[in-house]
């Protein structure tokens, strides 16, 4: 799809507009689900667990019921659904054992809030607590208790996954290239690390919300804040045994989604109490609390490096084993664990690697997608490990990247070989090495030292980051032509913010010679209405569904001329068109207007030709293949987005407190097709990140309790956090495939900025900080070399803080 | 209780549970559904607006308090379908992704601007400190404020660096 | 909200005691809520009548007496506070922690006096009141009686208010009024946020006084020190009266270095 039209004969793409919804937005009257009240409409409220696992020992709902106003009182018990996206693991309501603190136990459904909160407190659970499994690591030992003994009698996705029955292991991902231990032998240096993140929150400024209507003819409308329409229609039918026709999906705005919203989430238990009042519509709209717990959160990692290195500086071998935290169910953590094992080494060539990706079951919330997809954490590690190895070895950390970077020729962990076209790393660590005037002080700088007596570091991280989507996802755009010659374009690919309606509206003005105003990209989304889309998520939403408006738009022009070529009476090879007309190359005078055609011709004398001009566009992701589950060889990327990130840092090396002086990012974007919504996905990815970097971190005490499921204790960064300096970089590497040759950008802002905050606090103060977040006191004991704090789930075991440990070889504590 | 409260100049009496909220009253009692609430807990600021010249979480705040208030909400801040200076530099700068901090975030430039009308950056940067954006990372709104007041500079509109 | 209750909005003094005295066990009163209603939604609290001290009339002065001192009522707001001349000039630690204070929305509506009675150990403005010896006006409808800041708050959360009882105002001597000092803050993010632990210090030409936040189960105000007082001599003391805690926003440790840290840079600062 990627056309050589030089920049300068493009009109719409690439070009500064605003946005296609911006003026709903900052009125006010953009509707979200949140704002939405329907005739007779009841309010739901969830029972939690207040531990993390416990026998269910008896519900006692009784009191519940009779309380004035409640129309609908659920357990568990009562529903035989199970959910799963790709490994059938939950139930609606837990059963006979809850598994995560937060976990839902009960509902209810009534004529208020305040009703249905009341009941919540009448309903008693009697509880008989027993030992959570709740670090990852501990999981996997021989007496660990399950999380699922019934692992084995699961349905999952079998093309894609690996659980091992009678274990904690809901997915093992292998990746097998090369020789390894041949490469070890051969290294001049082994060095090995462990890294870890803690479990975060999205935090959506919307919380989770859905209304749903059972009508008793079980036709079901479900209307949700939520990113995938049709497969949460999909998840739903399949759980609740509906056939597809029966359900509808509405999501109107978004107020956010950053993975949480992807999959399905609160609906069916919505949909449950609905169909037990009889068929009146329930909301629920979870409180900001109950997003940490109540809905899954992003997984934690605790990733292992073990690298040998050429003494010329080449990395030979790699071995990484990721442990994923799953939490209770599996939800999108097994995929997560597959696309970040194919990804593993961060964007060097590896010629010997070894992959060992586990998704672990743990007695906590559950993680699912984010913003990412697992390359935010893994990057951590890696890009970290980067600049401990150069640190060893004696060399520059950035150096030390660019003799290893992924280059045109060199073949990827599953063997897909880089070409010219794929992106260039190196264009994108170059810029953010100049952004930052890496490697030197200025003398500005050197008197802010003086002047400040805090030291100041500069650092840089590398990533890459392809879609994690099944090999043939495919999506479709449907554009009518309006009596008066405007567009409407109909898409399920969801916009909660990340501004793809524009550049699908850019996109298709462009194609169809259109000024932008004509063109409408309608923003709710209706499964019975819209044409199908598989998910809003992994940045594939600009390539394939960019690519599917430009086909629409080609088979929308194909409908026009065949009209035009019968109303003028012409060959359609001699026609051509501009914005309103489609006329005779020949003879330009003989035209026909879009508008004319746009519903038919109508000859003068009443006869009608043609009948509404409609573009269809179909489009799925080609040349993809699963990986094969033995090796992890296979060919899983639909594009690779590569992009590098440079910090400036000061830190008062006493106490461990830091300001961040300047982030520059620069990504390989392919084309730019609206260079304020790049701009504005680059800074808000990069403080997303930045805030996870920070401050962000789910903490949990020795029984599985959440102790910090709020805003009081869950800090995300406000505007007095940004960095002082901000710097936006894009390399356009054309796409082959690409609309106009664009690949997407939506998620890859946030991936890389913790390690580059690591790195300049590295570079500054020697702190070797291993795990996120770094909080001052982190970075403070890092600097002391003493124990980092411990957070018992997150806390690195070997490497952290101690300035140069014994890398080589066996680490006790590795066991 | 029954309460009389004027909004966005229009008055509005409304009998409201003690125990509503302010936000909950503007949204479920009035159907003024531009106000957002994000936490409930004063952390986030979607819900603000501004009672009687100053701003405030709405969601701490009960209805029966504004009685006899004077508040402006994001309803009020276009005029005849125009939107505000405030609102239109939002809408070019991009300041805007999912929207769902927007009427609050807007309602708290309004107020800084009302006690301070041509804020250094810094001082925008503070007078935002009460709302989370999740998207932006802040710095189109705050150069949509700075080009509001007139202050934003030829070289911040420069924007995305094509290397 | 999730919680049912009746709101009430006395307007005269006696009106609210009589109430208090009748219902005061089942009574929650507020200014700004933004305490209140935080932990009324969390089901921390759960009053059956809230009442409103905005509406009785009195409570609401801010006002300075060269001989009294300054008179901060039970409905001042925090912004009203920080923006008052007279409380910049001659006690500008308490505009200080005003403004480090939550968020502008909040310190709209939070008052001084509420931060003072809901007793957090990390309260911003009881640091730089304790340093100023601040006196708590409380009253009944059996009268009045002044309480000493240091003695008001008992614990976490604790106070010695009685359920019958509220308290009218802050009065703040001039003793130390228009003294040098600061109030420094840690903070998990560079925007709004609790105190992990704070210092505050006021210096005049003959005494150096310290109160120190989030680092016991109250507001730790240090004994007096000579003005000559090293900052080695302070942060001695400072280490017997504190009783830091691990929890999920620092450890003991860094919350005890942190405190000793901020002692070093406002003795400079005082000494300067």
């Amino acid at each position: 799809m990627y056309e050589t039209i030089p920049a300068d004969q493009l009109n719409t793409v690439g070009k500064k507009s605003g946005r296609v919804d911006a003026y709903e937005k900052v009125t006010g009257h953009a509707p979200y689900v949140s704002d939405m009240i329907m005739q007779g409409m009841l309010y739901a409220a969830v029972k939690q667990s207040p531990h993390a696992r416990a026998r269910i020992v008896k519900i006692d709902t009784k009191k519940a019921k009779a309380l004035p106003g409640v129309r609908a009182v659920v357990t568990g018990e009562e529903l035989q659904y199970r959910l799963g996206l790709y490994v059938v693991d939950k139930d609606i309501l837990a059963k006979t054992e809850v598994r995560h603190f937060g976990e839902a136990v009960a509902a209810v459904a009534a004529d208020s809030p305040l009703i249905a909160q009341k009941a919540i407190k009448l309903i008693e659970v009697e509880y008989e607590v027993l030992e959570p499994v709740l670090h990852p690591l501990k999981a996997l030992e021989k007496d660990a208790p399950l999380v699922h003994p019934a692992l084995g009698d699961y349905s999952y996705m079998e093309a894609a996954f690996t659980p091992v029955p009678g274990t904690n292991i809901a997915n093992h991902t292998k990746i097998r290239k090369g020789d390894v231990e041949k490469a070890f032998a051969q290294a001049e240096w082994i060095i090995e690390r462990q890294y870890t993140n803690p479990s975060v929150q999205h935090v959506p400024m919307e919380t989770h919300v859905a209304i749903v209507r059972w009508q008793p003819n079980d036709e079901v409308t479900i209307w949700s804040s939520a990113q995938s329409p049709y497969t949460l229609r999909n998840l739903f039918c399949t759980a609740m045994k509906l056939p597809h026709r029966n359900v509808r999906v509405i999501v109107p705005y978004v107020g956010g989604g950053f993975g949480g919203k992807a999959g399905i989430g609160i609906e069916p238990l919505v949909a449950v109490l609905s169909r037990l009042a009889g068929g009146r519509p329930v909301k629920l709209m979870a409180t900001r609390e109950q997003e940490f717990s109540l809905l899954p959160c992003r997984s934690q990692l605790t990733y292992r490096i073990k690298t040998g290195i050429a003494a010329d500086g080449k990395i030979v071998g790699q071995h990484m084993t990721m442990y994923w935290d799953a939490g209770a169910y599996a939800d999108y953590a097994v995929n997560v664990t597959r696309a970040s094992a194919y990804s593993a080494a961060g964007p060097y060539e590896i010629p010997n690697a070894w992959v060992d990706a586990y998704t672990i079951y743990t007695n906590k919330p559950f993680g699912t997608a984010y913003r990412g997809f697992g390359h935010v954490e893994f990057h951590w590690g890696i890009e970290r490990h980067m600049d401990l190895v150069a640190k060893v070895i004696g060399m520059d950390p950035v150096e030390f990247r660019r003799k290893n970077t992924l280059k045109p020729g060199s073949h990827t962990l599953t063997g897909e070989l880089i070409r010219t076209s794929t992106g260039s790393i190196d264009k994108c660590l170059d810029a953010a090495c100049k952004s930052i005037n890496y490697g030197k002080l200025t003398k500005a700088e050197k008197d802010r030292q003086k002047r400040t007596g805090m030291k100041i570091g500069k650092g840089v991280a590398c990533f890459h980051k392809a879609p994690a989507m099944p090999p043939f996802t495919a999506t479709a755009v449907i554009l009518k032509m309006n009596e008066d010659g405007t567009v409407t374009a109909n898409l399920t690919l969801t916009d909660y913010g990340q501004g793809s309606y524009t550049a699908i509206a850019q996109i298709i003005a462009e194609r169809l010679g259109f000024p932008l105003e004509r063109v409408k990209v309608a923003f709710d989304c209706d499964t019975d209405r819209d044409p199908y889309d598989w998910q809003t998520v992994a940045s594939k939403g600009l390539i394939l569904s960019g690519n599917a408006a430009i086909l629409a738009a080609e088979d929308l022009l194909a409908c026009a001329y065949d009209t035009a070529s019968q109303a003028l009476r012409c060959n359609k090879i001699d026609l051509a068109h501009d914005a309103d007309k489609i006329y005779i190359k020949h003879h330009p005078e003989s035209a026909v207007t879009f508008r004319q055609m746009a519903v038919g011709y109508a000859f003068p004398n009443g006869n009608g030709i043609g009948g509404p001009i409609i573009g269809v566009g179909r489009y799925i992701a080609q040349g993809l293949s699963h990986l094969d589950k033995a090796t992890g060889q296979g060919n899983p990327a639909l594009d690779w987005t590569y992009g590098a990130h440079g910090m400036i840092i000061e830190v008062n090396e006493k106490t461990g407190e830091y300001n961040i002086l300047k982030v520059g990012s620069a990504f390989d974007v392919g084309k730019v097709v609206n260079p304020d919504s790049v701009r504005g996905q680059a800074i808000g990815g990069m403080m997303q990140g930045l805030g996870t970097a920070v401050c962000e971190g789910y903490i949990y005490d020795k029984e599985g309790h959440l102790l910090n499921p709020s805003f009081t204790d869950n800090k995300i960064p406000t505007a007095v956090d940004m960095p002082l300096e901000i710097e936006c970089m894009v390399v356009e590497t054309p796409q082959i495939d690409g609309p106009y040759g664009a690949r997407g950008v939506g998620e890859h802002p946030m991936i890389g900025v913790a390690a580059a905050l690591g790195n300049a606090l590295q570079q500054s103060t020697g702190a070797e900080i291993t795990h996120m977040p770094m909080r001052y006191e982190d970075v403070w004991r890092a600097i002391r070399h003493i124990e980092p704090v411990d957070n018992w789930i997150t806390k690195s075991p070997f490497g952290s803080c101690k300035s140069s440990p014994q890398m080589q070889g066996h680490h006790p504590e590795l066991g | 209780m029954k309460i009389t409260v004027t909004i966005n100049g229009q008055k509005y009496q409304r009998d409201v549970q003690e125990s509503q909220t302010l936000l909950g009253f503007l949204r479920a009692d009035v159907g003024l559904t531009g106000t957002k609430g994000g936490c409930g807990a004063g952390e986030c600021g979607a819900c603000t607006v501004i009672m009687n010249g100053e701003a405030v979480n709405s969601c701490l705040v009960l209805a029966v308090e504004a009685d006899g208030a004077t508040l402006q909400t994001i309803e009020g801040e276009t005029v005849k379908g125009k939107l505000s200076p405030v609102q239109d530099a939002f809408a070019r700068h991009h300041a805007v992704q999912c929207g769902f901090c927007t009427p609050g975030m807007i309602m708290t430039v309004k107020d800084l601007l009302a006690r301070n009308p041509k804020p250094s950056r810094d001082e925008v940067i503070h007078g935002i400190e009460g709302n989370f954006c999740r998207c932006t990372g802040y710095q189109q709104i705050i150069e949509a404020v700075l080009d509001a007041t007139g202050q934003l500079k030829e070289s911040d509109k420069e924007g995305l660096k094509y290397v | 909200m999730l919680h049912d209750f009746s709101y009430v909005a006395p307007t005269a003094v006696d009106e609210l005691f009589t109430f208090l005295a009748t219902h005061g066990t089942k009574t929650a009163v507020f200014s700004g809520g933004t305490d209140l209603f935080v932990n009324i939604r969390g089901g921390l609290s759960a009053p059956d009548y809230v009442v409103n001290l905005k509406s009785v009339p009195g409570l609401s002065d801010l006002s300075f007496d060269p001989k009294a001192g300054l008179s901060i009522g039970a409905c001042v707001p925090v912004t009203r506070v920080l923006n008052d001349p007279t409380v910049n000039k001659k006690y500008g630690v308490i505009a200080k922690a005003a403004g480090e204070l939550a968020t502008h929305q909040l310190r709209n509506r939070a008052t001084v006096v509420g931060n003072i009675v809901t007793a957090s150990p990390c309260g911003d403005m009881s640091s730089p009141l304790l340093c100023y010896d601040a006196q708590v006006e409380i009253a009944s409808a059996g009268g009045s009686r002044i309480v000493a800041l240091k003695e008001f708050i008992t614990g976490v959360k604790r106070t010695v208010l009685q359920p019958e009882e509220i308290v009218t105002r802050i009065i703040v001597p001039t003793t130390y009024a228009g003294t040098k000092g600061n109030y420094l803050k840690l903070k998990r993010i560079k925007g709004h946020d609790l105190g992990v632990v704070a210092v505050a210090m006021i210096a005049t030409s003959k005494v150096i006084r310290v109160a120190i936040s989030s680092a016991a189960p109250t507001p730790v105000l240090l004994p007096d020190f000579p003005a000559s007082a090293s900052a080695e001599t302070i942060k001695e003391s400072a280490r017997k009266a504190i009783s830091p805690i691990d929890d999920v926003r620092c450890t003991k440790e860094y919350r005890a270095f942190m405190v000793e840290e901020f002692i070093d840079r406002l003795h400079a600062e005082v000494k300067a």
